[in-house]
């Protein structure tokens, strides 16, 4: 691996993220417009609600969008041929994938902080050290794993980047409504415990609830998150690499 | 129309300089890329059992309608598709079992005008030119040239997706050869142009011969292959029909051009395929 292309790649990536204003809406905008709106209709005492119970759920809303901008990118790059034309220069294909995912857990990591520092103006706190505060960071940057995994799977599947932004909610949705900020019930439990935002908010939750880092529950969290995005992720190159690349 | 055709006249094609004995920059032998036809229906020949060889230092062109298998050919010399049968090597390394070292001898034009749309032109150059490894201050170097001698330095500062046709193809063709590639296969390269830019880019693709770099070129212009082609090959339907300089083709089908070539061979116009 040249680890000077991948870095190439990579600039090229936080590029567009800086230059496209589509990008930097739905990146950086649209979690800090999500933790104000949700902020001012949640933190009310009279209505009965706790913004600090709910804030978890909302790092992880916002990770879940990069399974659309992945899809919406490399359907892009296959319509303008611009991925035929990088696979015809003497770049491999991993690094190409290395610079996608550095680049999003980049930006996961960059979400985590937007909506940790707007959501403290909405008195969030967070009852943990820097260490915590870093584990998050790092577990929201191993779960945007799985979102580049649902991304290039929904990519593959897709024949247009029109066709892209819609069937990327088939993973969207489902991780959005029983594995964030929404109560679990008896009924959509069993759904909840195989998305991995569920794990992600879970955990979250622990860290930030004052848990002890090394709690079991958010070491088995952190397991199954790692695990878990690292199988979708590779299945996604997998199925990109053999079908989606035509 | 008139003004179109006396300024591409001007251009001067650049002297023969291949000798009979210089290396084989491309060997094709019995290549053939056949898709497989829906439910029902026959496997679609695009190219079917063509053979030919490229000297180095050559500007060769592949010559035909659209759908006639031209590009289906580069695909398969350049590694994006896999041949069904047949056998090709570029300087000696075989397309299949060594790419790698292909795509560090070679630069593409493709035909579609793919580039970044959200950076400039520059940048876009000096990415693909970070691809192929080259030092910094080279590739910097290499970039100031061709865009110089293409007269690309304003466009090269702003951003690609305002750009018009032409541009992107003379963005595409810097592209192509940012890596200093001994051979370039360029696919439909002055698709788009005005007729002042594509002057400018035959008389690019000359230099390159000057330079003694082999050209692939593929093209519907029969006047663009007549100008820059030292060999022609022209294909239909997926086989290679002739083989050779325009200037011996013509004479052997007693035509005045490669157009009258195509037809005396087919029975039809190199236009009515497209």
């Amino acid at each position: 691996m040249d680890i000077r292309r991948l870095f190439a790649l990579l600039k090229i990536e936080l590029k567009k993220i800086i230059r496209e204003p589509a990008y930097v809406f739905l990146m950086f905008l649209f979690p800090a417009v999500l933790t104000i709106v949700f902020g001012f209709a949640f933190s009310d005492p009279e209505l009965g609600m706790s913004f600090n119970a709910m804030a978890p759920g909302l790092f992880a809303y916002a990770c879940i969008f990069i399974i659309m901008i992945v899809a919406q990118s490399f359907s892009d790059g296959r319509e303008q041929g611009l991925l035929r034309r990088l696979a015809i220069t003497p770049m491999k294909a991993s690094e190409f994938m290395g610079s996608q995912i550095l680049a999003n857990m980049i930006i996961a990591m960059l979400q985590v902080l937007i909506v940790f520092i707007l959501a403290q103006f909405f008195g969030f706190s967070a009852n943990t050290n820097i260490f915590g505060i870093i584990l998050a960071i790092l577990l929201m940057a191993i779960f945007s794993l799985s979102s580049v995994g649902l991304g290039l799977i929904t990519a593959t599947i897709s024949k247009s980047s029109g066709v892209a932004t819609g069937l990327s909610f088939l993973f969207i949705l489902p991780q959005m409504f029983f594995g964030t900020f929404i109560p679990i019930t008896s009924t959509t439990r069993p759904i909840a415990m195989i998305l991995p935002s569920y794990y992600a908010t879970d955990a979250l939750r622990s860290i930030f609830g004052g848990s002890s880092l090394i709690a079991s529950n958010i070491l088995i969290d952190f397991a199954f998150i790692s695990i878990v995005s690292f199988v979708i992720v590779i299945l996604g190159i997998i199925l990109f690499k053999k079908y989606g690349n035509k | 129309m008139a003004e179109t055709k006396s300024k591409l006249k001007s251009y001067q094609k650049p002297e023969n300089i291949i000798n009979p004995d210089d290396e084989l920059a491309i060997e094709v032998r019995g290549l053939k890329k056949y898709f497989k036809g829906k439910k029902g229906f026959e496997d679609v020949k695009a190219v079917d059992g063509v053979s030919f060889n490229v000297k180095s230092g050559e500007i060769f062109g592949l010559l035909g309608p659209n759908g006639a298998g031209k590009t289906t050919t580069i695909n398969m010399l350049i590694g994006l598709i896999k041949p069904t049968d047949g056998t090709a090597s570029i300087y000696g390394y075989d397309i299949q079992e060594s790419l790698s070292d292909v795509k560090e001898l070679i630069g593409v034009c493709p035909q579609e005008h793919a580039v970044f749309k959200f950076l400039t032109g520059r940048e876009n150059i000096e990415l693909f030119g970070s691809l192929y490894s080259m030092p910094k201050e080279d590739l910097k170097k290499r970039a100031d040239e061709l865009i110089s001698k293409l007269d690309f330095s304003n466009a090269s500062k702003r951003k690609t997706k305002g750009y018009s046709g032409g541009m992107l193809s003379q963005l595409n063709l810097i592209i192509s050869i940012i890596n200093n590639p001994k051979l370039t296969f360029l696919d439909e390269p002055t698709v788009g142009m005005d007729p002042r830019a594509r002057r400018r880019t035959w008389e690019f693709i000359g230099n390159l011969k000057n330079e003694r770099r082999t050209v692939l070129l593929t093209t519907h212009y029969i006047e663009e292959a007549q100008a820059l082609c030292d060999r022609v090959a022209i294909i239909d339907y997926g086989e290679l029909l002739t083989i050779g300089s325009p200037k011996d083709l013509m004479k052997k089908y007693e035509s005045d051009n490669l157009e009258g070539v195509f037809m005396k061979i087919t029975g039809r116009r190199i236009m009515e395929g497209m």
